[in-house]
């Protein structure tokens, strides 16, 4: 993966709104544009930026279907950082300590100990 | 399960190899060779055209992960067949490679289509696709396998003693008719 490339992926998906966009047609392959433009409130010009960011990045493929366009999402890229690292450093570990995380944090949440703890942020989960 | 009852999606897998097209087709058609970007399996076939059979078979033979049939071939754009896991039960559905000469090199897209909503196949699919592009893409530009440990699934099955019965080639010879 080119150094060019890479810097394509990482700013397409330093988006909380692309993101969302992936999320929505990973969930929904070959959806058009309007299906994903009813999830948001700007308007269709901004999506269809955010669509052409995340094609130029290749996260998004589009395919010319009649006149319709439809949107798949492609996750080789991502594969491609993926590899780009634990091909170098340990991919064995890093998965088990996100298992252990996700074990715990799927656990229903118990209220703080007592009053005079530390207060904390609450946390923001991005939907899935 | 009647296979019109099952509902169907497509996966789309696309990566740019910096090679030309005819050698990106060349090695995705190669025959009676093993082929590290296909999870080190051998395709078998009589001769690729349309109507020729498709066994994905270990390197001895003796096991066969994935049967179909060539329903498109149109050197060096595009190749496609229907595409069944030997392991599983589900119904057929149709992966179509397409390579498009690009500035940099070849756009390699592999589309899987009518894949079988809420199967294994479907699963199988979707880590494999990712993996089968940006594998064949490292094996093109260098000349070498890529990092394969995690070629997990059909190599697993292909390799170990655990292979199903149904997965013996003698189940599955070129002349047998997939459906």
């Amino acid at each position: 993966m080119t150094p060019e490339s890479m810097d394509l992926v990482f700013h397409a998906l330093a988006s909380r709104a692309r993101r969302a966009i992936l999320d929505i047609v990973r969930d929904r392959p070959g959806c058009c544009v309007q299906d994903v433009c009813v999830h948001f409130d700007v308007s269709r010009i901004m999506i269809l930026k955010h669509l052409r960011i995340l094609e130029e990045a290749q996260l998004l493929v589009l395919k010319k279907a009649g006149r319709k366009v439809e949107l798949y999402f492609n996750a080789v890229p991502i594969q491609m950082i993926y590899d780009r690292w634990t091909s170098e450093y340990s991919s064995y570990w890093a998965s088990k300590i996100v298992d252990f995380k996700m074990l715990l944090e799927s656990e229903p949440q118990k209220p703080p100990p007592s009053p005079s703890s530390h207060p904390r942020k609450s946390k923001q989960h991005e939907p899935k | 399960m009647n296979p019109s009852d099952v509902q169907r999606t497509k996966q789309v897998h696309r990566v740019v190899i910096n090679a030309p097209i005819e050698k990106v087709w060349e090695t995705l058609t190669k025959t009676d060779a093993v082929l590290p970007f296909f999870f080190c399996s051998v395709l078998k076939t009589t001769k690729l055209e349309v109507g020729a059979p498709v066994r994905m078979r270990s390197p001895d033979g003796k096991l066969t992960g994935v049967v179909g049939e060539v329903t498109e071939f149109d050197p060096p754009h595009c190749f496609a067949h229907t595409f069944k896991f030997t392991n599983y039960d589900d119904p057929l559905c149709l992966v179509r490679y397409e390579l498009k000469s690009i500035e940099g090199g070849t756009e390699f897209t592999l589309t899987s289509e009518n894949v079988p909503v809420g199967t294994k196949t479907e699963k199988q699919m979707g880590s494999g696709g990712k993996m089968i592009a940006e594998a064949l893409k490292v094996y093109v530009e260098s000349g070498k396998p890529s990092f394969v440990s995690r070629m997990i699934g059909i190599v697993n099955f292909l390799t170990g003693p655990l292979a199903p019965k149904k997965c013996r080639s003698e189940h599955w010879p070129l002349d047998k008719k997939i459906s």
